[in-house]
C-alpha cells in the first residue's frame, strides 16, 4: 500500500495503481482525451497532468504509478493552465465544423473545450493537420480533425486484431493517423466494424453517410421500409434520453419514422427466426455429413469479411446463409412487395459493418442491392432530431397487421435457438448447454471470450462454442489451426459483447463501458422476459417456401478478399 | 541527425545560456529560433506540448522577427513554455528547460519590443 495526498484529502492505495485510479477512489476526476482502460494507457496527449510535489515536471496521471509520499495537486493554476495550453495547440491543428460533424453531441474533445474554457489567442481554430478523406464501404476519416490520440490504432490492434490504422510518424512534426497512405479503408482490410469509430473521441471517424441518401430517397417516389434491429431499438432508447427499458418509446420513434416518409416499419424478428431455422437446418445437415470441422455462423458481416480477409482458408466453415437483414431484404422486395419497382429497404442497425455488407456482390439479386441503405442508430437519431418533433407528446404509431412487424419468436440465444432446433429435428429431448468459459472474459474488450459447452443430442456429444470480439476470433481459429478438440457450430461475433456493442450504436463517453453493456444486455432481457419463446409459425413456412423453391435468395458465397498488406 | 543537434546544443551553450554572453540583442530572437529548428530531429511527435508547441514558439518568434510581436506574443511564449513541461519526454522537456532560461536570462530583450511605455 502507498500513502498519498490528493488535493490535501489522504488515502491509502495498492502499489501500481496510477494516479488517475487513486483519484477516482476518493471521487475526483480527472480529465482525460487519449486514455482507454486497458486499451490506451501511453500518455499521449498530456491533458490529464497532474502536479506532483518536489517533481519539476507535470506528470501524466493516466500511465504514472503513484508512490509512497506523493503529493498531488490535479487542479492547481499550473495544472489548469497547462491543459488549457495543450488543447489549444490540438484546436490550432482542427477544423472546426461541428453544427454538421459527425460526432455532434458526442464530441469529448468538445466538451472538453467547453468545460475548459478555451479562448483562441494567438492561434484562432485550424484548418487541420492535412485536407485528406480517406473513404470505405463502411467507414470513413475526415483527417482535418484528427487529434492523434492513438485510440482507434489501440482499438483496431488489440481489440478487432485488423491493424488497419497505424500511427505514422515518418514526419513526427506532422504524424498521421491512417490506413496504408494513398489507400481506401476497403483496400487496407478493414472489416469495417466501426469499433474505432466509436472509440475516436472527435469527427475523425465516422460511419459512411447514408443519411444524404436516405433523404432523397424518402423525397423521391419510392415505397421506403425501415427494418429495424432489436439491438438498435435499446440503442435509439439511450440516443433519445429515455428510460433504457421503455419499450413503449419504440411505437413513438415508429410513429417519428412514419412522418418523415416511410411507409412501413418492421421489426427483424421474421428474418431472426428464419434465420434460426435456416441455420439449425444446416447444422443438422452438417452433423449428419459428419463434415470435419465446425460449421461457423455468418450473421456477423464483420466476422465474414475477416475471414475472407485474414483466414481464407476455413471459408467452407462459413455457414452459407445470409444474414437475418439481407433475407428481409429480399423478402420484402421479392415476395412481399413483388413486382413493385420503387420499393425501398432500409436496415436500422447497431453496426456498420452491415453498410457494406449491403453492397456485396454475392448478396445482390438480379443485380440489385436487396438492401439500399444501412443506417447506424446514431444516423437515424440524428435525422429525426433534425425534424424538431415533440416527441414526448407524439402518438405512438399504430402497429401494422403483419407478421413483420412482430419482434422475434425466438429467444434472444441464438445458439440456443439452433440447437433447439437440431434437437428437435433429431426427436431427442433438448437440454440447455452449460458454458464454460475457455478464454478471456466477458465485458473485457481487450481479450473477447470464447465460451464452450458439450451438447447431448441422444447418444452423441458436440462440443459447440459462442466467440465474441476479436481477440477471441484469433483464438478461436488458432483453436480449430490445433486441432486438439473437435467442434461442431461457433457463433460467432466479432464485436466484443456482440452487436449490442456495435460499431453504429449510441455513443456514451460519460458511461463506464461495462454499465452500457450490463445496461442494454438488461433491456434486452426485459424486452424477452415476458414473451413466450415459440417456433415463429410464419418464418418456419418461408423456411419451407425458400428451400423448395428460393433456395438462391436464402444462401450466399464467400471467396478470399484481397488488401495491400504493409 | 546526431551530430548536427550536438552542435546546435553547443552553439546554445555558448551563446545563449552564457551570462557573458556576446550575443547581440538582435541576434537573440533568431538565434533561439535557429536552436528550435535544430531540435526538429529530436522531436518524436507524440505530444501536443512538444510536436505542436515547439512549432508554435518558432511562429511567435518570427512575429519578433517580422517586426510584429506584441506583449500577447511574449506571453504566449512565456505560456507555451511553461507547458513544455508537460511534455511526454525528456525532448520536449529539455527544450521547455532551456526556453525557461532565456527568459529568466533575456527577459528584457523580448520585452523591449513590445513594451507599451
Ligand atoms: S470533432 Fe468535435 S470539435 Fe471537431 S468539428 Fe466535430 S464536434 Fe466539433
Ligand atoms: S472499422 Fe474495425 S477494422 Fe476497420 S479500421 Fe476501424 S477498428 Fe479497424
Ligand atoms: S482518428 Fe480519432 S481516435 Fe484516431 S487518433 Fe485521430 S482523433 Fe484519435
Ligand atoms: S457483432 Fe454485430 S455489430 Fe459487430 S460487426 Fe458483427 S454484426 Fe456488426
Ligand atoms: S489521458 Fe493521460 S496523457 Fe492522454
Amino acid at each position: 500500500m502507498a500513502s498519498i495526498t490528493i488535493d490535501g484529502k489522504t488515502l491509502k492505495v495498492k502499489n501500481g495503481t496510477t494516479i488517475l485510479k487513486a483519484a477516482e477512489q476518493i471521487g475526483i476526476e480527472i480529465p482525460t482525451l487519449c486514455f482507454l482502460e486497458e486499451i490506451n494507457e501511453i500518455g499521449f496527449c498530456r491533458i490529464c497532468i497532474v502536479e506532483v510535489e518536489d517533481e519539476q515536471d507535470l506528470v501524466s496521471a493516466c500511465n504514472t504509478e503513484v508512490a509512497s509520499g506523493m503529493v498531488i495537486h490535479t487542479n492547481s493554476e499550473k495544472v489548469k493552465e497547462s491543459r488549457k495550453a495543450t488543447l489549444d495547440l490540438l484546436a490550432s491543428k482542427h477544423r472546426f465544423d461541428c453544427w454538421r460533424c459527425p460526432k455532434d453531441g458526442m464530441c469529448e474533445f468538445y466538451d472538453m473545450l467547453k468545460e475548459h474554457d478555451i479562448v483562441f489567442e494567438e492561434f484562432g481554430p485550424g484548418i487541420g493537420r492535412t485536407d485528406e478523406q480517406i473513404v470505405g464501404t463502411g467507414i470513413s476519416q475526415d483527417l482535418t480533425k484528427c487529434i492523434l490520440c492513438k485510440r482507434c490504432v489501440a482499438v483496431c490492434q488489440e481489440v478487432v486484431t485488423a491493424n488497419v490504422l497505424k500511427f505514422r510518424d515518418e514526419d513526427p512534426l506532422n504524424p498521421v493517423v491512417s490506413p496504408t497512405p494513398g489507400l481506401t479503408f476497403d483496400e487496407s482490410g478493414c472489416i469495417f466494424c466501426g469499433q474505432c469509430v466509436k472509440a475516436c473521441p472527435t469527427g475523425t471517424l465516422f460511419e459512411t453517410n447514408h443519411v444524404e441518401d436516405l433523404e432523397n430517397v424518402l423525397l423521391e417516389d419510392n415505397y421506403v421500409i425501415a427494418q429495424i434491429a432489436e439491438e438498435a431499438r435499446i440503442g435509439l432508447r439511450e440516443e433519445f434520453g429515455v428510460d433504457i427499458q421503455d419499450e413503449s418509446f419504440d411505437d413513438v420513434f415508429d410513429q417519428a419514422l412514419k412522418m418523415i416518409g416511410f411507409e412501413e416499419v418492421v421489426a427483424t424478428g421474421v428474418a431472426e427466426d428464419l434465420h434460426v431455422s435456416a441455420l439449425g437446418e444446416e447444422l443438422y445437415q452438417h452433423l449428419q455429413a459428419k463434415n470435419d470441422g465446425p460449421l461457423l455462423s455468418s450473421w456477423c458481416s464483420g466476422f465474414v469479411r475477416y475471414s475472407e480477409l485474414y483466414y481464407s482458408d476455413y471459408l467452407d466453415q462459413l455457414s452459407k446463409l445470409r444474414s437475418p437483414h439481407i433475407l428481409q431484404g429480399s423478402l420484402l422486395k421479392h415476395r412481399e412487395h413483388k413486382g413493385k419497382d420503387n420499393v425501398k429497404v432500409i436496415s436500422i442497425m447497431p453496426c456498420t459493418s452491415k453498410k457494406y455488407e449491403i453492397t456485396r456482390e454475392e448478396l445482390k439479386v438480379n443485380d440489385e442491392q436487396v438492401v439500399d441503405y444501412v443506417l447506424t442508430v446514431r444516423e437515424i437519431a440524428k435525422m429525426i432530431k433534425r425534424r424538431g418533433f415533440d416527441m414526448e407528446n407524439m402518438k405512438p404509431s399504430v402497429k401494422q397487421d403483419s407478421p413483420y412487424a412482430l419482434a422475434r419468436k425466438t429467444s434472444y440465444d441464438l445458439l440456443e435457438n439452433v440447437l433447439a432446433y437440431v434437437a428437435n429435428k433429431m426427436n431427442v429431448p433438448f437440454e440447455k448447454p452449460k458454458y464454460k468459459v475457455i478464454h478471456g472474459e466477458r465485458l473485457v474488450e481487450t481479450e473477447g471470450v470464447i465460451e464452450e459447452a458439450t451438447i447431448k443430442f441422444g447418444k452423441e456429444k458436440f462440443h459447440v462454442l459462442r466467440v465474441s470480439g476479436g481477440q477471441a476470433v484469433k483464438q478461436m481459429y488458432q483453436l480449430l489451426k490445433d486441432g486438439k478438440k473437435k467442434y461442431a457450430f461457433a457463433d460467432v461475433s466479432h464485436c466484443a459483447n456482440g452487436c449490442m456493442n456495435g460499431g453504429g450504436q449510441a455513443i456514451r463517453h460519460n458511461v463506464e463501458v461495462h454499465d452500457v453493456i450490463l445496461a442494454r444486455d438488461e433491456a434486452m432481457r426485459r424486452m424477452h422476459e415476458n414473451k413466450e419463446t415459440t417456433t415463429n409459425e410464419y418464418a418456419n413456412n418461408l423456411l419451407d417456401e425458400f428451400f423448395t423453391e428460393k433456395r438462391e435468395l436464402l444462401e450466399t458465397s464467400y471467396s478470399v478478399k484481397e488488401f495491400t498488406k504493409e | 541527425m546526431a551530430t548536427e543537434s550536438l552542435n546546435v546544443k553547443e552553439l546554445y551553450e555558448k551563446w545563449i545560456l552564457d551570462a557573458k554572453t556576446k550575443l547581440t540583442e538582435e541576434d537573440l530572437v533568431p538565434r533561439v529560433k535557429e536552436y528550435l529548428i535544430g531540435q526538429h530531429p529530436e522531436i518524436c511527435g507524440k505530444c501536443a506540448p512538444c510536436r505542436d508547441g515547439v512549432i508554435k514558439l518558432e511562429q511567435l518568434l518570427d512575429q519578433y522577427i517580422e517586426g510584429t510581436a506584441t506583449i500577447k506574443t511574449l506571453k504566449e511564449i512565456e505560456r507555451l513554455t511553461y507547458n513544455l513541461r508537460a511534455s511526454r519526454c525528456s525532448v520536449g522537456l529539455d527544450i521547455g528547460k532551456n526556453m525557461e532560461v532565456i527568459l529568466e536570462n533575456d527577459y528584457h530583450v523580448l520585452y523591449k519590443p513590445v513594451k507599451k511605455y
